[in-house]
């Protein structure tokens, strides 16, 4: 009689009209309050029917529409956009097969069962981007981008399960796979193109690298990044091999990058297309998403780098903190566009969304060190001690104890953070980069169009910036249930 | 050896067979693409060895400027200015595609041209004192004479600035067309009410509402605003003659590069130079008269004035691009020219240029 004490709570099948009773018009003045909400309610949605399918001058936005997404990409090479979304749904395919299937692995290790993803469950997640996707497909004038969209799906979905299927021994593999499959996706961007190139593989090598290294970290940054991401098994499992583990690794990382760019160097495209030429929602994406994966592990360098017993350490980090975070991000992004130009006297200037990402990462790890810092003083003392009495050295107890307590528990603020950033970089449309909110300036500015239909373009432009942070905040609430953020 | 330590092993042979691979692979890539990042500011190199190398011009502008600058649909520029810049490239790469426009705001545009990302700034920027000199800009030949003007429906009747006396004006804050409004009113002794807004997207419905009588801004953006109000039926729109400031607009290239200067000012200068003659798009290259001075202008007279162009230029620039008529009536925004300021000088404009000898 000990655990069946506590009986189970009743079961709570009501009919819809006792539950509207016993919720909504339980007292006179609560059924009064039903009554004119409900109207306004319903009044707001008539009015918001009203405009997006009869009164809306969508016409703005479907002639548009590419402009929106890709600017002023030229469009002799577009089909690098399509042969990107299909590498990056392959990446994301098998990086996605991989998570599952390791997350199969593991329970099968603990002999719990697997709880997988249902549909319903993903729907949930992600429904506000399958929302943008649906309206974006919506404006299309052409058959292609459905036919491209549902044939990178269904790839996506098949390499998902493909990849779940594998034998356990390529489970790592596989990572390094949909990591390749990624850099090749920037890579068929921006083709040969000198710098960017050197930008999409370091972008790409960093993210690869994080997740195959710690595991909360690479958790984290799963809920951020283009692709998920959870905890990769460990390389090597023996203990004499663990200190080879961090050279290994990079060295797949490496590998990562060199079979991209082998695979691109057989398929013999020789233009390119620098980032200069980036735009619209694209530019947007790539410059926020780019900015997060660098602030991320800055951010976290600082914060340490705070608590450091070493004088010089602690003073750099926390001027650069207190600095950066002192000055508003349009100053930043005004110097970084007039004076980088003359402090780095390179033959090959870098180009301006070079220069933006640089400043929106400079600014963004200040803020992250601070939220890092309060995650790092929230680990209690006695744990680090609890560390160092077992003869952990301190690079590993910050690895293995600190760490992973400290990222937990600042994820929701972490992801506000992040969430702010994205919606920022509108603010680099001040030094002339035209991203996704600047395009409806443009926009207002051809002939058909002057003066016509603001109201609509504004709508769709927040429409997709809602989408992506919706997403990004969902994402951010399942870890913090998964990693049992808020309880105890 | 264990089982896990040979799999290592073999990652680390295959990762390492794999970087030789690429290392090899990455220089033969290396050597054979093109040149993707071309240096923009190299020591003893003039800027137009450096276009010509890069066979690319690199074109400071606008896309958010009705007339001079607008991103179309398909991703492209179009405008007044957007078409200098194909000049400039038709001039001296002799392909009018050849350039890349770098959409610029006004805050920055002298720092793009003075840290040399971009070869030519042509972004109606005026031509004045301090940006001539403190600013270290070189303003060439003036392809747009811009004034502010006032607009008024053309059913008050107004004309002159002294019909607008008690008149409410309305008026973008914090321009200097605020201050030459009042500047010019106060010294004219005209009594009239400002209705300041913040930006032109606000200003519009009041006007059109008729919260102000007049509405006032540069010649050229009423212009565009009269063709869009009109366009729409809002009614038929009159801009008064008078102008009440000078903005010259015109190319604009760095200081301390005079053969670059001069490349892109002939180049400029050569379209009202062929308006002129009477060329354009159409029959420059059938051209069959016997002048001296068009012979020499269309380069078959083995005439080089050694200014770092082609002979042939004029004939590229107006045959790919047009001469200054017919650029400036391919936008419709723009004021109508005939009779304008920006006439030729021989219809009594402002449009006149040096003889090609």
């Amino acid at each position: 009689m000990t655990s069946s004490t506590r009986a189970a709570p009743p079961p709570t099948t009501q009919t819809p009209v006792a539950w509207a009773r016993r919720r909504l018009f339980n007292s006179w003045y609560n059924s009064l309050l039903t009554l004119v909400l409900g109207v306004v309610a319903g009044y707001l949605a008539y009015r918001t029917i009203l405009f997006v399918a009869v009164n809306g001058r969508w016409s703005p936005v479907r002639v548009n529409l590419t402009l929106f997404m890709t600017g002023t990409f030229p469009r002799d090479e577009q089909w690098r956009l399509v042969a990107q979304i299909y590498l990056m749904a392959a990446a994301i395919g098998v990086a996605w097969g991989a998570i599952t299937a390791s997350a199969a692995d593991r329970a099968a290790d603990s002999g719990i069962a697997a709880n997988r993803a249902s549909a319903p469950d993903l729907l949930r997640r992600y429904w506000s981007l399958l929302l943008l996707i649906a309206v974006i497909l919506g404006f299309t004038r052409t058959v292609w981008p459905i036919v491209f969209a549902l044939t990178a799906l269904a790839g996506g979905l098949g390499l998902r399960s493909a990849t779940h299927r594998l034998p356990r021994a390529l489970r790592q593999a596989s990572w390094y796979f949909a990591a390749a499959l990624g850099i090749a996706s920037f890579q068929v961007l921006t083709g040969t193109g000198g710098i960017s190139w050197w930008w999409a593989s370091a972008l790409f090598s960093l993210a690869a690298f994080q997740f195959a290294s710690a595991k909360d970290y690479a958790r984290f940054l799963g809920s951020v990044m283009v692709w998920p991401v959870s905890g990769g098994k460990r390389l090597v499992t023996t203990k004499h091999l663990a200190r080879f583990k961090m050279a290994s690794q990079i060295l797949a990382v490496v590998a990562a990058v060199v079979v991209g760019r082998v695979l691109y160097w057989l398929i013999g495209d020789t233009t390119s297309v620098g980032w200069d030429k980036w735009s619209g929602f694209h530019l947007t994406l790539v410059a926020s998403f780019a900015a997060i994966i660098l602030a991320f592990p800055i951010g976290m360098l600082l914060a340490m780098g705070r608590r450091s017993s070493l004088p010089a350490v602690r003073l750099i980090s926390v001027s650069y903190i207190e600095f950066f975070r002192g000055v508003p991000l349009i100053t930043l992004l005004f110097t970084g566009d007039l004076f980088i130009g003359f402090f780095l006297d390179t033959d090959t200037p870098l180009s301006a969304i070079t220069r933006a990402i640089i400043m929106l990462t400079i600014f963004t790890s200040a803020y992250v060190a601070e939220i890092v810092r309060g995650g790092l003083q929230a680990v209690p003392k006695g744990q680090i001690e609890a560390g160092q009495a077992v003869g952990l050295a301190t690079p590993s107890i910050m690895r293995l104890i600190v760490l992973p307590q400290a990222l937990r528990a600042v994820i929701p603020a972490m992801v506000g953070q992040f969430i702010s950033l994205f919606k920022d970089s509108s603010l680099l449309s001040i030094i002339s980069i035209v991203e996704f909110l600047e395009v409806r300036s443009l926009v207002h500015n051809q002939e058909a169009f002057r003066g016509f239909g603001i109201a609509e373009t504004l709508a769709f432009v927040a429409f997709g910036y809602w989408a992506i942070t919706y997403a990004m905040s969902k994402e951010s609430e399942r870890l913090e249930r998964q990693l049992g953020v808020g309880e105890r | 050896m264990q089982k896990s330590d040979r799999r290592l092993l073999a990652i680390f042979g295959l990762v390492l067979a794999l970087s030789l691979i690429a290392a090899s692979c990455g220089n033969d890539d290396d050597g054979a693409e093109p040149e993707a990042t071309v240096e923009l500011t190299q020591e003893g190199v003039s800027r137009l060895q450096l276009v010509q190398e890069r066979d690319e011009l690199i074109c400071g502008s606008r896309g958010d400027s009705p007339g001079y600058g607008v991103v179309q649909e398909d991703g492209s520029y179009k405008g007044f200015d957007i078409d200098f810049c194909a000049v400039v490239a038709a001039a001296v790469l002799g392909d009018s595609t050849k350039f890349t426009v770098v959409p610029l705001t006004s805050a920055e545009r002298f720092t793009a041209l003075q840290s040399g990302e971009i070869d030519v700034l042509i972004r109606n920027t005026t031509w004045t004192a301090t940006r001539d000199g403190a600013e270290g800009a070189n303003f060439l030949f003036t392809t747009f004479f811009d004034g502010q003007a006032l607009m008024v429906p053309a059913s008050t009747g107004f004309t002159k600035l002294e019909d607008l006396a008690e008149a409410s004006i309305c008026v973008v804050a914090g321009t200097t067309t605020e201050l030459n409004l009042t500047a010019v009113f106060s010294a004219r002794e005209i009594p009239f009410n400002p209705v300041v807004f913040d930006d032109t997207s606000t200003l519009r419905p009041a006007y059109e509402e008729g919260q102000c009588e007049a509405w006032t801004s540069d010649a050229s953006q009423l212009a565009g605003w009269k063709f869009t109000i009109e366009q729409e039926d809002g009614g038929e729109q009159h801009i008064m003659a008078e102008v009440i400031s000078k903005e010259p607009l015109g190319p604009v290239v760095a200081d301390g590069d005079t053969e670059w200067a001069q490349v892109v000012n002939w180049a400029v200068m050569s379209t009202v130079q062929a308006w002129e003659f009477d060329l354009n798009s159409g029959n420059i290259e059938s051209y069959d008269g016997e002048d001296p001075n068009i012979l020499n202008f269309l380069g078959r007279a083995d005439f080089n004035p050694g200014l770092g162009l082609p002979d042939d230029f004029a004939v590229q620039v107006v045959s790919q691009v047009g001469n200054y008529e017919e650029i400036y009536n391919r936008h419709p925004e723009l004021v109508p020219l005939d009779g304008s300021v920006n006439d030729l000088w021989t219809n009594g404009g402002l449009m006149y240029v040096p003889p090609y000898r």
